[in-house]
């Protein structure tokens, strides 16, 4: 099997190591030492997650199960979310101040907003700092002036491409490693009416894919990205605004599924799954899972073929999802202790052995992994580039990025009117959220 | 005896009786709504006032006007009030469709419970079920297209749903076809309770199909089609959000091609956590819905009036 990925060539150990001194910045301290509660306990935990890491259910499931089995008093309801519903009904709750303990958050601004705004309580203020350092991501994406918001749970390499070679090679074409291959290969495929890459923007979540592996190519940090949020950037700048650019040449170069609008992203990928499309892009910890479904030894994963000679062009994005204790939640220690608990070494293993993704703990032994697919994505991930969508307001993600995405694929908009366009909506942004500037500012520092 | 009583008592307590008794009769109605009156304040009028609190206020500080020349400015809300004033053109069509429909279901001799039935099913069919069902129904190579091409209208195969510049008719379509049902049963129900003399005379007199209907019958049934046509408004303007919420998974794609005032609210209150500026634009949209309402009974007012009221 063929694996493409730069991350391939660090080795592992080094790549735990910087993980574990990457924290050593972060202040954390006050972890609560209130004695564990000997009466009944109920907490009720909101997630999602089964969608991008199929087992997470089974796991969630066990870990609850031993949970219980080492505190008989405490009892854990669990719900699982829709993803179009996740941010909503957390809203809702948030607005009543009644909803669950636990909450699941994607990383970056989707855990740092809820703090912000006061909705959750600081992991840190109840997880000691010793325990915190080995959670995977926690300082680029959730650190705020000294705190972590929430605690990583699994790690999603964003986001891989895959290549099929049957699909490819009936063709004569080669993975491409390059932009330039990319749309040679449109190219030769949409001439003999086949997609070369598999995708459906109608629900909106892949816009925001896009926008972090081929954007994430010509920034330099996501300090960049935060810079034209508050405004001393601007996303119409060459290095926001040049994979609009690009996103448009993948339409002139008729790169996509023609009904890429009208379909929504799980269903698109369908369409490389049956052998009707060469590539797609799929969330990280269910790259694996494709890749048997259509046979490994026929998959290339690899990241977005490189445009530019940025410092994270030819490499995957790394965020981890991350679970968060509620502000108006009575029983934030016991919340902690079980998330805490779902970090130890079984539970570690046997999120492994249930979703064949990576748990967010650098204490999870790496030996254990031995599918060479399994083995590049969680090494592209340790460390990755920035994912950038993370970086921005969502709002900004869904008014502009979703939006615009959807009009340049659709052939109505080009790749400049898109960036302007972004670039406007940002600066209505900063108007209606008052505190969005500030906020940027403070958690870029 | 009558006669022997005080004269005081004799006028005066009963007249006061009669004056107490034509009072509460006068009140009786006021009193009978009177609980009904008080829970639809309670749960309408407490939400209203906090709408109008909130609309003024950023985190609880007072900003005065200023989340309304947000929303006023916002060209997202302009665009999504443009999209419920484009889908007000669906409310004719929906009443000469409904019309139409009553009449023909009215003048079919056989099966005509069958016919009724198909036809208000679809408004008795719940949004999410249709929204899901034309989603997929929809695709640029669903099974729609899929039948187009085979019957070789290509350029009939349009991307109904993904194309920016279809997205808000087919929605519309999608509405149309929906609503019809409702506003057929109850023009249909208003047509069945005409006098049938009125009808029989003038097909005496030789009036064919199109001028007995169009004549005789759609005067008879202005109040009750009015009444649809102000329905319908409404439904334009602050209830499809469901359809679009189902359709396009609560973005209002493809770009801003479906975004409607209502998903507009939904989204600033639970999407982008600005609940301020929600509930401003919820109140210019109570506003707008209000004028519809005032509107109707105005219209109504007047054609209820006879030729002796003054």
């Amino acid at each position: 099997m063929k694996i493409l990925s730069k991350a391939f060539s660090v080795d592992c150990t080094a790549a735990v190591l910087l993980m574990s001194l990457s924290f050593t910045g972060v202040s954390v301290a006050n972890a609560s030492s209130k004695p564990f509660p000997t009466k009944a306990v109920t907490l009720t935990m909101w997630w999602w997650g089964d969608q991008e890491a199929p087992g997470a259910k089974l796991w969630v499931d066990d870990t609850v199960k031993a949970y219980k089995k080492k505190h008989p008093n405490v009892t854990i309801n669990t719900v699982l979310q829709t993803t179009d519903g996740l941010v909503p009904a957390f809203a809702a709750a948030a607005a009543a101040k009644k909803g669950p303990d636990l909450q699941y958050f994607w990383g970056g601004i989707y855990s740092q907003q809820p703090g912000w705004d006061g909705q959750i309580a600081p992991i840190s203020d109840y997880i000691p700092a010793a325990e915190l350092k080995h959670y995977v991501n926690s300082s680029a994406e959730l650190l705020f002036q000294g705190k972590i918001w929430t605690a990583p749970w699994y790690v999603n390499p964003s986001f891989p491409v895959l290549a099929r070679t049957d699909v490819l090679g009936k063709y004569n074409l080669k993975v491409p490693a390059t932009w330039k291959d990319l749309l040679y290969v449109c190219d030769v495929l949409s001439a003999k009416g086949v997609p070369a890459l598999a995708g459906g923007v109608k629900d909106g979540w892949f816009g925001g894919w896009l926008y972090s592996i081929i954007g994430g190519q010509s920034v330099s940090s996501n300090k960049d990205v935060v810079a034209a949020v508050v405004g001393t950037q601007k996303f119409t700048d060459p290095i926001h605004a040049e994979w609009w650019t690009r996103l448009q040449e993948t339409k002139e170069h008729k790169c996509w599924n023609s009904d890429i609008n009208s379909l929504e992203l799980y269903q698109a990928q369908q369409l490389w799954k049956d052998g009707k499309a060469a590539m797609t892009v799929v969330a990280g910890p269910d790259a694996p899972n494709f890749a048997n479904a259509v046979g490994a030894s026929k998959v290339v994963v690899m990241a977005m073929p490189k445009w530019s000679n940025g410092k994270f062009a030819g490499k995957m994005g790394s965020t981890s999802q991350t679970i968060g204790i509620t502000q108006w939640s009575k029983n934030k220690e016991v919340a902690a202790d079980f998330l805490m608990f779902s970090h130890e070494k079984a539970q570690l293993d046997n999120w492994f052995k249930r979703t064949g993704s990576m748990p967010a703990d650098d204490r999870f032994d790496l030996g254990m992994v031995k599918d060479p697919i399994k083995k590049a994505l969680f090494q592209s991930a340790l460390p990755g580039a920035p994912y950038l969508e993370n970086f921005i307001p969502a709002q900004l993600d869904t008014d502009a990025i979703f939006a615009n995405v959807q009009l340049v694929l659709s052939g109505k908009k080009s790749g400049k009117d898109a960036a302007a366009d972004s670039q406007a909506v940002m600066e209505r942004l900063r108007k209606t959220d008052r505190n969005l500037v500030k906020n940027f500012t403070a958690w870029s520092k | 005896m009558i006669n022997s009583a005080p004269t005081d008592y004799l006028f005066t307590t009963p007249r006061k009786l009669w004056v107490v008794i034509g009072r509460l009769r006068r009140s009786g109605p006021f009193l009978w709504v009177l609980p009904a009156g008080f829970c639809v304040v309670l749960i309408f009028g407490y939400s209203i006032l906090d709408l109008v609190q909130q609309s003024f206020k950023y985190r609880g500080a007072w900003v005065g006007f200023e989340n309304f020349s947000l929303v006023l400015t916002d060209p997202l809300f302009r665009t999504a009030i443009f999209h419920n004033f484009l889908l007000l053109f669906a409310v004719p069509i929906l009443a000469t469709l409904s019309f139409i429909c009553a009449v023909l279901l009215f003048e079919t001799r056989k099966g005509m419970k069958f016919y009724r039935s198909a036809v208000f099913l679809p408004y008795i069919l719940p949004i999410p079920v249709i929204g899901v069902v034309f989603g997929q129904l929809l695709q640029l190579n669903g099974a729609l297209n899929s039948a187009l091409r085979a019957l070789g209208l290509n350029g009939l195969a349009l991307d109904w749903l993904g194309d920016p510049q279809q997205a808000l008719w087919t929605m519309g379509g999608i509405i149309i076809w929906k609503e019809v049902g409702f506003g057929t049963i109850l023009i249909l129900a208003r047509l069945i309770s005409l006098p049938l003399e009125t009808l029989e005379a003038a097909r005496i007199d030789g009036a064919g199909f199109f001028r007995l209907h169009l004549k005789v019958t759609l005067p008879q049934l202005r109040p009750v089609i009015l009444f649809y046509i102000i329905n319908e408004a409404i439904v334009m303007v602050s209830w499809v959000f469901n359809y679009v919420y189902v359709m396009t998974n609560g973005q209002g794609g493809p770009g801003k091609a479906t975004v409607v005032s209502e998903l507009y609210i939904y989204r600033s209150a639970f999407q982008n956590k600005s609940p301020e500026l929600a509930a401003t634009a919820a109140l210019l949209l109570l506003l707008a819905t209000l004028i519809f309402i005032i509107g109707f009974f105005r219209i109504q007012r007047n054609l209820n009036k006879g030729p002796f009221d003054e």
